[in-house]
């Protein structure tokens, strides 16, 4: 069939990925309702299956492209949710873990929408000064940082919704298979510093090629530099809120999926007026 | 030969009755040879716990036959002469299957679901076996009987959660910190449920006991007991810093502990979790404290309802396990009837 077979079929296969995560996503509604008690085999079950769909999809386009699927924001942001899936399917190998899949398909839900969004699967530039070795480490680092910053709110939802089960003495809160808050509040902070070091060291090596460039200057009020460098402000913000004013707990948790949500709505419009990122 | 058992439990009798039909550890194995001398039993396993007294038996009599000679042999056993009436119960197979493996699972214990029955289960059959008591018949029904109880361990929530004050609060303690080894415990006022909890606390290994109460003494005991530290009673709010778990269970007729006195004391705290365990009436800590944040309140209600809600779970949980127990009892001797007369009810039966 071409549809599996033709241009487009790595996107077909990871749009197929999108639609299991979002079954997962609906099947994770019901265990959330049930204090995740229920088995999770089911959920494990349909991310595994997403999840080689996925990677189908990723090999299908590194063989395409013959080399490494991230060079545009299409392919970051499913490295990213790449990412996050195979994490969780090597966590998930411990029955007593599966219950992160409920929180993790969500997340995976919106990237892929996200991902699937029109104008960001550009073709591959031709621009010789936007390619080679650095682009593709900046652009992975990238990958991984918000692999790991989705991870941090993966870990903060399941901290709200602990704590709030807690706060008010639900039977849910002592029955459910989640970790105990304080550690799940370790895991956000963890994995918000990795997300950070990952993010400087990505933009670092992004400013360093952009320097390289023939006319470096003409970037200087690219959207996408501006916005970049905003996020990294608020991302320290947090991580320095949080070892060196000892801030955790609820507001943490939140500011960690805020800051996410707010990479996730507006990283495509400001990639769109970005023109270093759309050559 | 049948598997039959006789014996009386918490259910049909009286600790007072129980208490005077217990075997000690030690001399199990001479009531062991003496049974199998009377030839009433080809393979004997005796069951001896504070809750019951069981043998579960082999033999080739005919089951009314065998229920006499061996409640005869308990009371004989015992100098037991006071009149019984249904204090004494048998079973034939296959509910005398289905009853070893009940009692395996701890659906006949006191406390449902428990599992020290089934250490206590294994201990008995192991005496028996050493001694040479058992035969093929028994050792495949015991075997089966700790299969079973893995199984339900495994596949139902019969024994699941905490039914008591104390272990409810330890549950919540270890849905909030990450390792109770690294956690200490303020204990103001030394009640008994506090004292439990406390104990509760310490045997899932938080590190140190702080016990302080209004009179000096008792607190200079209940913290030797404990293994703590005893406090003055003006002090305890001093001691903030350092505690993760507050139980108090003091007699005052107002909050010792509100929003305004603990916000200073949660910033010295550096904004730690705290959980605050209530069991006193009057409460002694004001229910506003929990809109804190990293602050967790549970009163006596609260730890309550959590166990009630458990033990209603373990209930729901009795269809399914019988269930499973019938099935897996039908399938150790084929089905019922190739090795026993259905037929036959209980002698004594209370079930």
């Amino acid at each position: 069939m071409d549809w599996f077979t033709g241009q487009n079929a790595d996107r077909h296969f990871f749009a197929l990925a999108v639609l299991i995560y979002g079954l997962s996503m609906v099947y994770s509604v019901f265990l959330w309702r049930k204090g995740f008690r229920e088995d999770n085999r089911t959920n494990y079950f349909l991310l595994l299956t997403a999840f080689a769909l996925h990677t189908t999809s990723m090999t299908l386009r590194g063989f395409r492209l013959n080399h490494c699927p991230v060079s545009n924001l299409y392919e970051a942001t499913i490295f990213a949710a790449w990412t996050i899936v195979t994490v969780y399917l090597v966590v998930g190998v411990w029955s007593r873990l599966r219950f992160l899949g409920a929180f993790a398909s969500p997340v995976l839900f919106c990237i892929g929408v996200f991902a699937l969004m029109p104008a960001l699967d550009r073709t591959h530039s031709a621009n010789p000064e936007a390619t080679g070795a650095l682009t593709s480490l900046h652009a992975a680092l990238l990958s991984l940082a918000y692999g790991a910053f989705g991870l941090s709110s993966v870990a903060a939802l399941m901290y709200l919704t602990q704590e709030r089960n807690l706060k008010f003495h639900k039977m849910k809160a002592v029955i459910s298979l989640m970790p105990p808050i304080q550690r799940l509040e370790a895991i956000v902070g963890r994995l918000l510093l990795v997300g950070f070091i990952l993010l400087t060291v990505g933009l670092a090596i992004g400013g360093y090629d952009l320097f390289r460039m023939d006319n470096p200057d003409a970037h200087r009020g690219d959207p996408k530099v501006i916005w970049s460098v905003l996020v990294w402000l608020i991302y320290l913000g947090l991580v320095v809120m949080r070892w060196k004013f000892a801030q955790g707990g609820r507001r943490f948790a939140l500011g960690a999926i805020g800051i996410f949500v707010f990479v996730l709505l507006t990283f495509w419009g400001v990639n769109l007026l970005s023109p270093i990122h759309n050559q | 030969m049948p598997i039959v058992v006789i014996g009386l439990s918490h259910h049909s009798s009286p600790v007072t009755v129980r208490e005077r039909f217990a075997f000690e550890q030690a001399h199990v194995p001479a009531a062991l040879q003496l049974l199998r001398d009377s030839h009433v039993a080809e393979e004997a396993v005796i069951l001896s716990t504070c809750n019951r007294v069981e043998i579960y038996a082999s033999t080739s009599s005919e089951f009314r036959q065998a229920c006499d000679s061996l409640k005869e042999f308990l009371v004989r056993c015992h100098d037991y002469r006071d009149p019984l009436t249904d204090e004494i119960y048998a079973f034939n197979e296959p509910q005398s299957v289905q009853h070893l493996f009940k009692v395996a699972c701890g659906l006949d214990s006191m406390v449902l679901g428990e599992t020290e029955v089934l250490g206590q289960l294994k201990a008995a059959y192991d005496v028996a076996l050493k001694h040479g008591h058992t035969g093929s018949r028994l050792n495949k029904a015991f075997q089966k009987a700790f299969n079973v109880a893995k199984q339900i361990r495994t596949e139902t929530n019969i024994q699941r959660g905490s039914v008591s004050i104390g272990s409810v609060a330890v549950e919540l303690a270890e849905k909030i910190f990450s390792t109770l080894s690294q956690r200490d415990v303020l204990v103001i006022g030394a009640g008994d449920t506090s004292e439990k909890t406390a104990r509760a606390l310490l045997s899932r290994g938080a590190r140190s006991i702080i016990v302080s109460n209004r009179s000096y003494d008792k607190a200079l005991a209940l913290a030797a007991e404990l293994g703590g530290r005893a406090i003055l009673f003006e002090d305890w709010a001093n001691e903030f810093a350092k505690i993760d778990i507050v139980i108090s269970s003091t007699s005052a007729p107002h909050h010792i502990l509100d929003r305004p006195k603990l916000e200073p004391l949660m910033k010295l705290r550096r904004n730690r979790a705290l959980l605050l365990i209530d069991i006193a009436v009057p409460r002694d800590v004001d229910p506003g404290v929990n809109f804190m944040e990293n602050v967790f309140l549970y009163n006596i209600d609260d730890l309550q309802t959590i166990a009630d809600d458990y033990l209603k779970q373990r209930k729901e949980e009795i269809a399914r396990c019988e269930q499973i127990i019938r099935e897996r009892a039908e399938g150790l001797f084929g089905k019922p009837g190739l090795s026993g007369d259905p037929r036959i009810r209980p002698a004594f039966g209370h079930e």
